[in-house]
């Protein structure tokens, strides 16, 4: 009402029709979600049946003995590690391996996969492209 | 779109190229009222002054060369750039009332009147005086202020933080974690994902799979 004021006090007149219309407008029986996934099937029976499997479950592992709290101390100076990037990664993960089979002559290009070479993101759970998870 | 683009426009003001910028901000009301947008005022000359000169920082102490308070030493407040202006903390003042109404006067303050950067000299800390200053470079590398006079480096100012926490004398609570335990390096790096890594130390078997899904 206070912002319907101030426009009718200015330059423009009528109802505002650009904003979101939200479940917080319209009637009492205008019922409009806001986006949560469903839990489970709308049978013919109007009836509502709920499946575990889509309902979102938290795994928190035992959090006895960490020391990392919610937030940092204001004493804490920057830190000095390099961002981690793939250059990065490989150079310390796979690079050592590739050079230790080289010298013992057990390289080969059709063995990449024990180095952790994916050729498709098919049959993996969380799979890196597209991301099939949420962060 | 009337409401949002009123509220758009209130965001961001654009100023018109002989704007006269004053002590206000130019998206406060108070400018708004002094300088609306049909108004053309008399052009103000500022002297030019390559941005790499200028030696005065916001929280400086400098002494005041002329006018009222000749002589006197303060702390610089505010700085503007565009008029080579700087306000220091209760000097150059004239007074005012403030919160005037048809049947109350109004409040009787004290307000700084903003200093030409000619009219003030940063002040040497060994001898307490005001000085010229030349940017000169030290042995590391760093730019720095060299008083005329003496040859003595004038640090810059500490940047208070505006909520007032000074880092070194934080007293940690209970929700912090200490500097100790947040620099420690414990990240091995690995071709895992934080979730794969999760799932294997929790012993977490997921054998379905997502269906086959599209979008364009």
């Amino acid at each position: 009402m206070g912002v319907l004021s101030t426009l009718v006090r200015g330059l423009v007149r009528g109802a505002d029709r650009m904003s979101e219309f939200t479940s917080k407008r319209g009637s009492r029986t205008h019922n409009k979600g806001r986006g949560a996934r469903p839990t489970g099937l709308r049978l013919p029976s109007r009836k509502f049946l709920s499946i575990k499997a889509m309902i979102p479950e938290f795994v928190v592992p035992h959090l006895e003995g960490f020391k990392l709290r919610p937030y940092v101390s204001y004493r804490t100076p920057k830190g000095t590690e390099a961002p981690v990037t793939a250059q990065r990664l490989f150079d310390e993960v796979v690079a050592p391996q590739v050079k230790k089979d080289f010298e013992e002559g057990t390289f080969s290009k059709d063995q990449l996969e024990k180095y952790g070479f994916e050729p498709t993101q098919e049959g993996k759970l969380l799979k890196l492209y597209p991301k099939n998870y949420v962060r | 779109m009337r409401l949002t683009a009123l509220l758009s426009m209130a965001a961001r003001v654009i100023v018109p190229k002989d704007y006269r910028y004053g002590t206000n901000r130019p998206w406060t009301a108070a400018a708004k009222r002094m300088n609306p947008p049909g108004k053309k005022r008399r052009k103000v000359f500022v002297e030019p002054m390559e941005p790499e000169d200028w030696s005065v920082v916001k929280g400086d102490m400098v002494e005041i060369l002329a006018g009222k308070d000749k002589g006197k030493q303060g702390k610089v407040i505010q700085v503007f750039r565009r008029r080579n202006w700087v306000i220091l903390e209760g000097l150059n003042t004239h007074h005012r009332y403030v919160g005037k109404s048809t049947d109350y006067r109004g409040t009787y303050i004290a307000t700084e009147a903003p200093l030409l950067l000619r009219d003030v000299a940063l002040i040497d800390p060994s001898d307490r005086r005001p000085t010229q200053i030349d940017w000169k470079f030290t042995e590391e590398g760093e730019r720095v202020r060299v008083s005329g006079r003496t040859g003595r480096i004038i640090p810059k100012p500490v940047v208070e933080r505006r909520d007032g926490i000074v880092p070194q004398q934080w007293k940690d609570g209970p929700k912090d974690t200490s500097p100790e335990d947040t620099l420690e390096k414990t990240y091995v790096p690995s071709l895992k994902t934080l979730e794969e890594e999760v799932m294997e130390k929790l012993g977490i078997q997921e054998n379905s799979r997502h269906q086959r899904s599209y979008w364009y």
